[in-house]
């Protein structure tokens, strides 16, 4: 989240659309509820009529997969009625800046950008670019008329996706559609603000980051980001899940969003040059120009002593991927399924029930020759040798199962959706022979380096040279109980050494302040720089329980801590004019007193552009600090897929061909897993707008149960609530189906089939897609065969979605995908 | 000093964390289930479920309307139950909640047949049975706590406080908000008045409640009938003594005659 | 010893009953042991079956035959009815005991049945009735006694009981018209549940109407089967007069049931086709109007005994349905709005008719070994 969740209460207007926040972030509501009740307008797309529909002031349903006709209806609406916020466009983004001639788009290559490899399935992003001045600034047009600046050419883009279009690809009518539009686009003003609530009804796509920019796009039009009551909102999922992706969960990046260095990067010099942006514009701040000091800091904390300027700070034993390689949760089950794995940790997860197409994992986990599940009960993963249909006698695979602690039964740190790192004591003793995660790898760690201190191997140093300063040590070194403060420190970061920063002397061994602090001479180090300022001399930032709220807005700066450097709404500085003055003094988040900035940690403490007496301030910088020009991008030629969302339709869709264009059904850029037209046979088959598939379905949760249930199926209070597997479907194709209320259903896709109870409500509804009827089914993927033990809750509904990914993050489409539903 | 609750119904966003947490602070089993069709499970509040959450789904012109009503005893301020206990197991003690002691109930049931919203529930399975109910949590009452289900609801669907500023605060959300709610505070009325009323945006009548519930001191009704007994006793008395008399007389009388 | 030698014990009719009473007996166990859940078909929406509605209710209306002939006789000095006073007061003492039995079996905790004579709540009715059921057994236990007393021949204990008799008499008849409207009063608290066409604040006293012709008619079927099966000869003085009271109180019951329907919910609601307004269509007609007309239009020359008998039984079914249709059909409408629907057991059944068959079997062996018709009297 750009803001945080008490920030809901401060808006006007919120839209809930790719989330079910009532349904899965509960709590969310206390504020959403506190907004309504101050007046603001509460909108809810999704392609079911859900808990947060029912409280939603305006409902308007969608296809599964259509997002982006949705949103850039709304971009049109805005640029075709002149409603976003100018100043601020001006401002605060590369709405002026002017594009390449050479730029095509859509709408001349027939669904392409220029640029596009089709052997590669890649774009050359070359014409993707600014015109530029001699020293290579970007030339702007202030007036944003120039037909090759950013506005006009977005606006050119999306003048394809007209409400007619819009509402045939979407199946949302068209009433509905302007209602949408005109509620939301109504806080282009100044004093007015919206805030988007979204999840995995919008990341979970081929498209989904392109989902996710869409709304950025709308955001920044209507002048909505930074601003409190605001931003743009991601509801995180897993209670840390914030954290780890801090903490680099994924596999692209190092803690704090540092790179995972590539092969062809040999030297740490490379690396940071090739990972360090530059930029001529004048006002940039340009905060990724850090970027050694992180990285280097970064190491310090990993590798400690052994960590010198002659070794490169240890930076050849960081693991390399090779260039281009994509090592995403859905390649690591293909690659399992080729017998390219030996052994698999399956730490805290459970991908027998949670992985797009699951039967596929399944399978590839009987390729290993062992598995080590780390959780707090058995489930579905670790007893996969024994599920439905196998043979245990045919599995070779040899698990291991290391019962681990629940969060309550122990200390450390979760970060929530809104960047707040807050500090959980231990409540209660482990149960039985569990450990606390953090030990388990401190027994795996000490052994391993143990064997590599005794037998050498390929490559020790990665191991060997670790520090591992997490607690008293025992003969041989070995740390005997894990302190998680010590942990919590090393990713703030120490002093290494006595240092002298504007003229104050830090003490080696002492905390790091703020990353502002942080070198890239090794005489610092910070495990996440992101993280520095969490832990600090004044002790646990984390920790804090202060219920002081100076803003008035709910920022609450003394409750627990938030990254960046406590800062609670991120690109605050674009709440304020030219000035410093806020755009709208009730909602104030930040203002320039004259000589600083009061009220939230403003995003660097410059000053405002202009003096008071209207005169540009050299001395000032532009809000977006992390982006290379200063400026938030509409234009965003960052991404795989094209530098503006456009519509492209799921791997299997309802469709033959995209209504938008006739060459590209599906992203030009996505991974294929399996050719169209292929023999059939492969777990990655696909079935698009096929007679044996008919019906669009989709996936999602319900509060009653948590994840694939392994947390939830254990109790019985939450079974009595939702025991079973069911799926939803309108009452018109339960009339076609001959399906009543409660039946027993068999639900099938290419990939496999489950069964389940049939919910017939009017909460879904037959869509118009293109002059035709498309009927949507949905199921909650939280069952699995284990538990309930007598099998009565059914298995995973991932047994049913594709091998298919988003071209940027490659996270799996299981939102949208085909089925066929009949009776049993 | 009675303590009473506003369930406003448009707050609710049937998450059924309060259903968990009356099963948690009562130590109430899980029995199981089926999935029928729609959320609604348990299908009815039993002696293992003092409180459940009715999902309520309605097809309007503008589209569907989906409703969640939570279930419980309401705490009537003149229960029925308490006036019908042949030997006052049940009490309605002077901060709200109606409360079961087990020490007397005969099992009788006619609390259960009594109660106009077929609140309390019965442990049939048992071979010793007892009644079973929503306790208003008296327990937390005395010491200050707040209702488990209360406590744990995200939305602060429950207004609690003091029987008073529960109502005035009922009051004054309708006023606000005119076009927002139905004109109806549930409970205000019904049944001659309970701790526990409701206001929803749904008519309620839609949302199944029961409308059938006489809008009097229920009580009273039978208190009309029992404050008479006296009466009648002497009644019956004076006529057959009256009758005795005559008809011996008479007897006598006819006796003369003959000789 | 001296016995009432028409009376052949043995029968097969007897070993029937015998049969009867057996099961019931085993199934009472069961149900003490097993549970409610165990044993009938009560739910959470149904508290309430046929063990309060028929057991109960009915078995208690029956009794009021008792304290009516006893009343005639000892307050209103009736001489006629004298020879009736006995087997009309030992029905109702039966009839009572049945009805406690019935009562403890449906209690949850059967062994609490004592605790309302401890702990007072007068605002119950519910205890109310308890009260006088207590009491009324009592008093029915005297008025019984001196069969028992002549037959051990303690002829002191006969005369003092033969002193009190008056005012214990009228006791019992305070108690009972009391007991009988209180019955009624347990459903004023119902008006919700309970449909219009039998919920009125008038119900205790059409229980009282409805249990006076319900007497009337069980004490006339009862001298007539006793002196069809212990074969004396009938008596039609009595018989006739037992008619003519019941006619009058079939009347008054008709004027106040037809009353409270146009005054509540109307006439329509009678043929609004549910299930109650059936039920309650039948309750009048069968239970009210077509006995009256066949009592009325009995062929007094052949002393039409058919005719009584088909009328008396209609009353004592009417009455027993009204008691089935004010605990339970009259609510089904309300109670099963959830879907639970109700029907008894098996072993509801059996019990009840257990029981039915104890009251007959114990009336026959009093009869027989004790003075209880006139001529059987050992002075
Ligand atoms: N109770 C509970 N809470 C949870 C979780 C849980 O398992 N249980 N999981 C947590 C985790 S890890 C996460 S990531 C979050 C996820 O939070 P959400 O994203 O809210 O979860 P979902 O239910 O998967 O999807 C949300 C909605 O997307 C809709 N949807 C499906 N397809 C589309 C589409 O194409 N477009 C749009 N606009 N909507 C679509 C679905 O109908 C669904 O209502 O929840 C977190 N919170
Ligand atoms: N079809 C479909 N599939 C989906 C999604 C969807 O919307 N639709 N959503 C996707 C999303 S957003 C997510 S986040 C994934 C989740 O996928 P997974 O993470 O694989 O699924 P979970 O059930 O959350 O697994 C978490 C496991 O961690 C265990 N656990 C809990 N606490 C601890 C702890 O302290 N230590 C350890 N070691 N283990 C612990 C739990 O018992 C549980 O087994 O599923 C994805 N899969
Ligand atoms: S984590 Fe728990 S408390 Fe927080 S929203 Fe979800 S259910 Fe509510
Ligand atoms: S709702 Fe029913 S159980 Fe609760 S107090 Fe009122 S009458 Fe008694
Ligand atoms: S069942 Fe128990 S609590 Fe209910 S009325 Fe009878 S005795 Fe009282
Ligand atoms: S008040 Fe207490 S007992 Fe009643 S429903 Fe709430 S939690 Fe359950
Ligand atoms: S906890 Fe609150 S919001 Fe959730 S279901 Fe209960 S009353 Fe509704
Ligand atoms: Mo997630």
């Amino acid at each position: 989240m750009t803001n945080h969740w008490i920030d809901l209460r401060n808006s006007d207007v919120i839209l809930i659309m790719g989330s079910n926040a009532a349904e899965n972030h509960p709590i969310s509501f206390r504020w959403v509820t506190e907004a309504q009740e101050r007046g603001a307008t509460l909108i809810s797309v999704d392609p079911r009529f859900t808990r947060t529909s029912a409280k939603a002031d305006l409902y308007a349903p969608l296809r599964s997969g259509s997002d982006i006709p949705f949103i850039g209806g709304m971009i049109n609406y805005i640029l075709q009625n002149d409603l976003f916020h100018r100043e601020y466009v001006r401002l605060y983004t590369n709405g002026p800046f002017l594009i390449n001639e050479e730029f095509k788009m859509p709408g001349d290559l027939d669904g392409i950008f220029s640029g596009y490899d089709s052997e590669k399935r890649k774009y050359d992003k070359k014409s993707w670019a600014f015109q530029t001045n001699g020293d290579g600034v970007a030339l702007q047009d202030p007036a944003m008329t120039n037909p090759m600046c950013v506005l006009q050419q977005m606006k050119k883009h999306y003048a394809r996706y007209d409400m007619e279009t819009v509402s045939s690809i979407t199946g949302t009518p068209r009433d509905l559609l302007e209602k949408v539009y005109s509620i939301y686009t109504a806080t282009g003003k100044p004093d007015k603000v919206a805030t988007i609530m979204y999840a995995m009804g919008w990341t979970q796509h081929t498209v989904g980051t392109q989902n996710v920019r869409a709304m950025a796009i709308v955001q920044l039009l209507l002048g909505n980001i930074g601003r409190a009551g605001g931003g743009v909102n991601a509801l995180r999922g897993e209670s840390n899940v914030q954290g780890s992706t801090d903490h680099c969960l994924l596999f692209h990046i190092l803690p704090g969003y540092l790179r995972t260095p590539v092969a062809s990067l040999p030297t740490l010099e490379e690396y940071n040059t090739q990972a360090t942006p530059t930029t001529k514009e004048p006002l940039s701040a340009n905060w990724w120009s850090n970027y050694p000091k992180y990285s280097v800091s970064m190491l310090k904390a990993f590798y400690g002593e052994n960590a010198t300027r002659d070794n490169d700070f240890g930076y050849s034993w960081l693991p390399k991927l090779d260039d281009g390689q994509n090592a995403s949760w859905l390649m690591i089950f293909h690659e399992m399924m080729k017998d390219k794995f030996k052994g698999f940790f399956a730490w805290g997860q459970n991908p027998a029930c949670s992985g797009s197409n699951a039967g596929k994992v399944r399978q590839a986990l009987a390729k290993l020759d062992w598995m080590v599940n780390v959780n707090l009960f058995d489930n579905e993963t670790g007893s996969f040798w024994r599920g439905p249909g196998v043979n245990p006698a045919d599995v070779k695979t040899e698990v291991f199962f290391l019962p681990c602690c629940a969060s309550m039964e122990k200390e450390g740190s979760i970060t929530n959706s809104g960047r707040w790192a807050q500090w959980r004591y231990k409540a209660v003793e482990p149960a039985g022979e569990s450990w606390p995660d953090s030990e388990i790898m401190n027994e795996l760690y000490f052994r391993v380096r143990t064997l590599y201190e005794k037998d050498g191997g390929a490559f020790p140093d990665p191991i060997v040279n670790l520090s591992w300063e997490f607690g008293p040590k025992d003969s041989q070194g070995k740390v005997t109980a894990v302190d998680t403060h010590l942990i919590a420190k090393e990713i703030n970061g120490y002093f290494l050494e006595d240092k002298e920063i504007k003229d104050t002397l830090y003490k080696k061994g002492s905390l790091v302040p703020s990353f502002a602090f942080l070198q890239d001479d090794g005489s610092t180090s910070s495990g996440n720089w992101l993280y520095c300022n969490s832990y600090t001399d004044k002790g646990n930032m984390m920790a804090r329980r202060s219920t002081e709220d100076p803003s008035g807005i709910g920022l609450y700066p003394e409750w627990s801590w938030c990254w960046p450097v406590n800062r609670r709404i991120i690109y605050n500085r674009a709440s304020v004019d030219e000035y410093g003055k806020p755009f709208d003094p009730k909602r104030a988040v930040i203002e320039w007193n004259g000589e600083k900035w009061v009220g939230d940690v403003p995003d660097g403490g410059w000053p405002p552009l202009l003096n008071p007496d209207g005169t540009p301030n050299p001395k000032s910088m532009k809000g977006f600090i992390m982006k290379p020009a200063g400026v938030a991008h509409l234009f965003g030629p960052g991404l795989a897929d094209g530098p503006f969302p456009e519509h492209y339709e799921p791997l299997e869709c309802p469709v033959q061909e995209n209504p938008m264009n006739k060459s590209h059904r599906i992203n030009p850029t996505a991974k294929l897993f399996f050719e169209e037209g292929g023999d059939g046979k492969s777990e990655d088959v696909f079935y698009t707008c096929d007679t044996r598939y008919p019906y669009v379905a989709t996936t999602y949760r319900v509060t009653e149960h948590w994840q694939t249930g392994v947390m939830t199926r254990h109790l019985p209070w939450l079974l009595e609530m939702m025991p079973q597997l069911f799926v939803e479907m309108s009452i018109e194709l339960a009339a076609e189906k001959a399906i009543k209320n409660g039946d027993k259903v068999r639900v099938s896709s290419g990939r496999g089939e489950v069964l389940a109870y049939a919910s017939v409500t009017s909460r879904f509804k037959p869509f118009k897609i293109m002059n035709s009827t498309v009927h949507q089914v949905g199921l909650p993927w939280c069952f699995g065969w284990q538990y309930p033990e007598d099998g009565s809750g059914g298995d995973s509904a991932n047994l049913l979605t594709p091998t298919i990914g988003d071209a940027n993050t490659m996270i799996p489409e299981t939102k949208a995908f085909m089925v066929n539903i009949e009776k049993v | 000093m009675a303590k009473s609750v506003l369930v406003d119904l448009t707050r609710c966003i049937g998450c059924r964390g309060c259903q968990v947490a009356c099963k948690e602070w009562n130590e109430r089993v899980a029995r199981k289930t089926i999935f029928r069709g729609d959320y609604s499970n348990p299908v009815r509040l039993s002696s293992d479920c003092y409180t459940r959450i009715r999902f309520e789904e309605k097809e309007e012109a503008s589209g569907p309307v989906w409703s969640f009503v939570k279930e419980q005893c309401l705490h009537c301020k003149n229960p029925a139950c308490v006036s019908v206990c042949p030997v006052a197991a049940l009490t309605k003690t002077e901060n709200g909640p109606v409360v079961y002691n087990y020490d007397r109930c005969i099992g009788c049931r006619y609390c259960m047949v009594s109660c106009p919203f077929q609140i309390p529930t019965y442990e049939w399975d048992s071979a010793r049975p007892w009644v079973q109910k929503c306790s208003f949590c008296s327990e937390r009452i005395k010491d200050d706590l707040v209702p488990a289900c209360i406590k744990v609801c995200p939305t602060t669907t429950m207004f609690y406080g003091e029987e008073g500023e529960v109502m005035l605060e009922a009051r004054k959300r309708l006023q606000d908000n005119p076009d927002k709610y139905v004109p109806h505070i549930y409970g205000e009325k019904e049944a001659g008045g309970t701790a526990w009323v409701y206001i929803s945006s749904v008519p309620f009548e839609d949302l199944n409640f029961r409308m059938d519930v006489p809008q009097v001191v229920l009580p009273d009704l039978t208190w009309a009938y029992i404050s008479k007994v006296p009466a009648l006793f002497g009644v019956v008395f004076v006529a057959g003594v009256t009758g005795w008399v005559i008809t011996r007389r008479i007897d006598a009388a006819s006796k003369e005659d003959q000789s | 010893m001296k016995n009432n030698h028409e009376i052949k014990l043995m029968t097969p009719f007897t070993l029937f009953l015998l049969l009867v009473i057996g099961l019931g007996g085993v199934l009472a166990v069961y149900r003490l042991v097993n549970g409610l859940g165990a044993s009938t078909n009560l739910n959470d929406d149904f508290p309430w079956g046929l063990w309060i509605g028929f057991d109960l209710l009915g078995g208690v209306a029956m009794a009021a035959g008792g304290f009516l002939i006893a009343g005639a006789v000892h307050l209103l000095n009736m001489k006629k009815y004298k020879p009736i006073v006995r087997p009309a007061v030992l029905t109702a003492f039966l009839g009572y005991l049945l009805a406690v039995v019935a009562l403890i079996l449906d209690l949850g905790q059967p062994h609490r049945i004592v605790y309302p004579a401890v702990m007072w709540q007068v605002h119950s009715i519910m205890w109310v009735v308890a009260m006088h059921v207590i009491f009324y057994t009592m008093t029915l236990g005297v008025e019984s006694s001196p069969m028992l007393f002549e037959k051990l021949k303690w002829q002191k204990a006969v005369d003092f009981v033969n002193k009190i008799i008056v005012p214990v008499v009228l006791f019992g008849v305070m108690l009972s018209v009391l007991h009988q409207s209180s019955l009624g009063a347990v459903f004023l608290i119902v008006p919700g549940k309970l449909s219009p066409l039998w919920s009125t604040t008038f119900l205790p006293y059409l229980f009282l109407a409805s249990s006076v012709m319900m007497g009337l008619s069980m004490v006339s079927i009862e001298s007539i089967a006793s002196a069809r099966s212990f074969n004396h000869k009938m008596n039609y003085e009595i018989l006739n007069g037992l008619v003519r009271g019941c006619i009058i109180a079939l009347l008054v019951y008709l004027v106040l049931k037809l009353y409270f329907l146009v005054t509540g919910p109307g006439v329509g609601a009678a043929f609004a086709g549910t299930m109650e307004a059936n039920m309650y269509l039948l309750e009048m007609v069968g239970g009210i109007i077509l006995p009256l007309a066949i009592l009325a239009g009995r062929n007094r020359k052949t002393e039409g005994i058919n005719a009584m008998v088909t009328g008396h039984v209609l009353v004592i079914g009417g009455v027993l349905l009204n008691r089935l249709n004010v605990s339970i059909s009259g609510m089904y409408g309300f109670q099963n709005a959830t879907g639970t629907t109700y029907w008894p057991s098996t072993i509801e059944f059996v019990i009840t008719l257990g029981l039915i068959a104890l009251g007959i079997f114990l009336f026959k062996l009093w009869a027989k070994y004790l003075p209880l018709f006139p001529g059987t009297e050992v002075n």
